[in-house]
């Protein structure tokens, strides 16, 4: 029982910060780093869940594609 | 890309296929929820609730049965591929029915208590030790997650975001999903009263996709197995591997440096091949350099040209260069180093399936 609530409590912050990412992301994030999305903001709520499940992967790439790691898009 | 995005790609073919879908889907679930019940043993009614469930799970497990059946299926057969264009939306659709069956069974089985029901349905059984009564209820979440995560992230967006090798492994993680499906229902549906039809379903299920990933292993491998020969026995003839077809843009060319110091540009145009002397006759201008038009190159330097499939100047011009004959084994381009008189026609090779 505790045991399960702790992993509810768990994953409802992990989506929480999926949430915070969500906003930062779709709105300063990708113009910066995803050419094709300028200018495009219909698409950008389909975005939320993805990112909600794999924010810490949408963090890795945003913060490779705003070093520059990778060539431009 | 340098393209838009939109929320959904839409055009007639897709709206074909998602119709088609959601009438199957819809059929099946009306057989299986009002046509079924008709056949069930009458000593062992089933709660609507329950049949829904079943329904809606047995629906999700087939749909995934069908999205890993179209992969080896393209590859076997070509006439498939118009099932692959549009997969996407067939597992965005898995997901929402995977999600449907999993909340009958939160609103059925884990409704009637003060507990939370999510904390009841990770907390009433956690015998992970034992295989008969093991929580199957746990492969059918972490299936349902790994369907939520693919169909969320099935946009065009997240290729391009992700990158093709990362996306590529994320949604690999499909066949998991399919284990835990499996096990899900072998643990579950399966270990209850004997139904004959359902587990043969699942049994002809598991079979077929194993089967095609197994038919179409085979046989890509011994396709690689006849190129690597073919190329073996070019390479043995003098002929030299000249690159890779994804290495020339198209309407460009690849310049190959060959053991005599001459060198040889070798053009991908109109979804074929061709390979010419890379010196102009005029100067020896740089003719890999220069871009495709009508299927003559034109000299950077100059603008002499001359058609790619036999080196001639068009008419009324009559300067003539060496063509070479090439071979595509796979992807992989064999060039023939020996030239063939200047003029000399050599059929362009096509591209195909290779491109």
């Amino acid at each position: 029982m505790q045991t399960a609530s702790l992993l509810l409590e768990i994953g409802r912050y992990y989506l929480m910060a999926g949430g915070v990412v969500a906003a930062a992301f779709l709105v300063i994030g990708i113009d910066r780093v995803e050419p094709s999305a300028r200018g495009s903001y219909v698409f950008r709520p389909l975005l939320i869940p993805g990112i909600c499940l794999i924010w810490p992967l949408v963090l890795y790439r945003w913060l490779k594609l705003e070093r520059g790691e990778e060539d431009a898009r | 890309m340098s393209v838009q995005y939109t929320p959904v790609i839409w055009n007639r073919n897709k709206i074909f296929y998602d119709a088609v879908l959601l009438i199957a889907v819809a059929l099946y679930l009306y057989v299986f929820i009002r046509v079924g019940p008709s056949y069930e043993d009458v000593s062992k009614p089933i709660d609507g609730a329950i049949l829904r469930m079943r329904a809606f799970g047995s629906c999700a497990f087939l749909m995934l049965t069908v999205i890993l059946c179209i992969g080896p299926l393209a590859r076997l057969d070509r006439r498939f591929l118009p099932l692959l264009y549009n997969r996407r939306h067939f597992g965005v659709m898995t997901a929402g029915i995977a999600a449907v069956h999993a909340n009958y069974v939160l609103t059925w089985y884990f409704n009637f208590s003060p507990t939370d029901r999510y904390v009841a349905l990770l907390s009433s059984n956690t015998s992970y030790g034992q295989l008969l009564g093991f929580p199957f209820e746990t492969l059918g979440i972490v299936a349902l997650l790994i369907l939520f995560v693919l169909a969320a992230t099935s946009h065009d967006f997240w290729l391009s975001f992700l990158g093709a090798p990362i996306w590529k492994a994320l949604h690999m993680s499909i066949y998991v999903a399919y284990a835990c499906v499996v096990l899900h229902v072998a643990l579950g549906a399966l270990q209850g009263p004997a139904d004959p039809i359902f587990t043969s379903v699942v049994a002809a299920s598991v079979v077929l996709v194993s089967g095609l990933h197994f038919a179409t292993g085979r046989m890509e491998a011994r396709r690689e197995r006849g190129e690597r020969t073919a190329q073996a026995s070019l390479e043995q003839q003098g002929w030299v591997v000249a690159g890779d077809l994804d290495e020339i843009d198209d309407d460009c060319a690849k310049v190959v440096t060959l053991a005599e110091d001459e060198r040889v540009a070798i053009f991908k145009y109109d979804g074929k091949l061709s390979a010419i002397t890379n010196a102009c006759a005029h100067q020896n201008g740089p003719l890999g350099e220069g871009k495709v038009l009508w299927g003559c190159i034109t000299c950077p330097w100059h603008g002499y040209q001359y058609n790619l499939a036999d080196g001639r100047a068009p008419a009324p011009f009559t300067e003539k260069i060496s063509t070479y004959r090439l071979q595509l084994i796979g992807s992989t381009i064999l060039l023939d180093p020996n030239a063939l008189p200047p003029g000399t026609h050599v059929d362009p090779v096509e591209i195909g399936d290779a491109a």
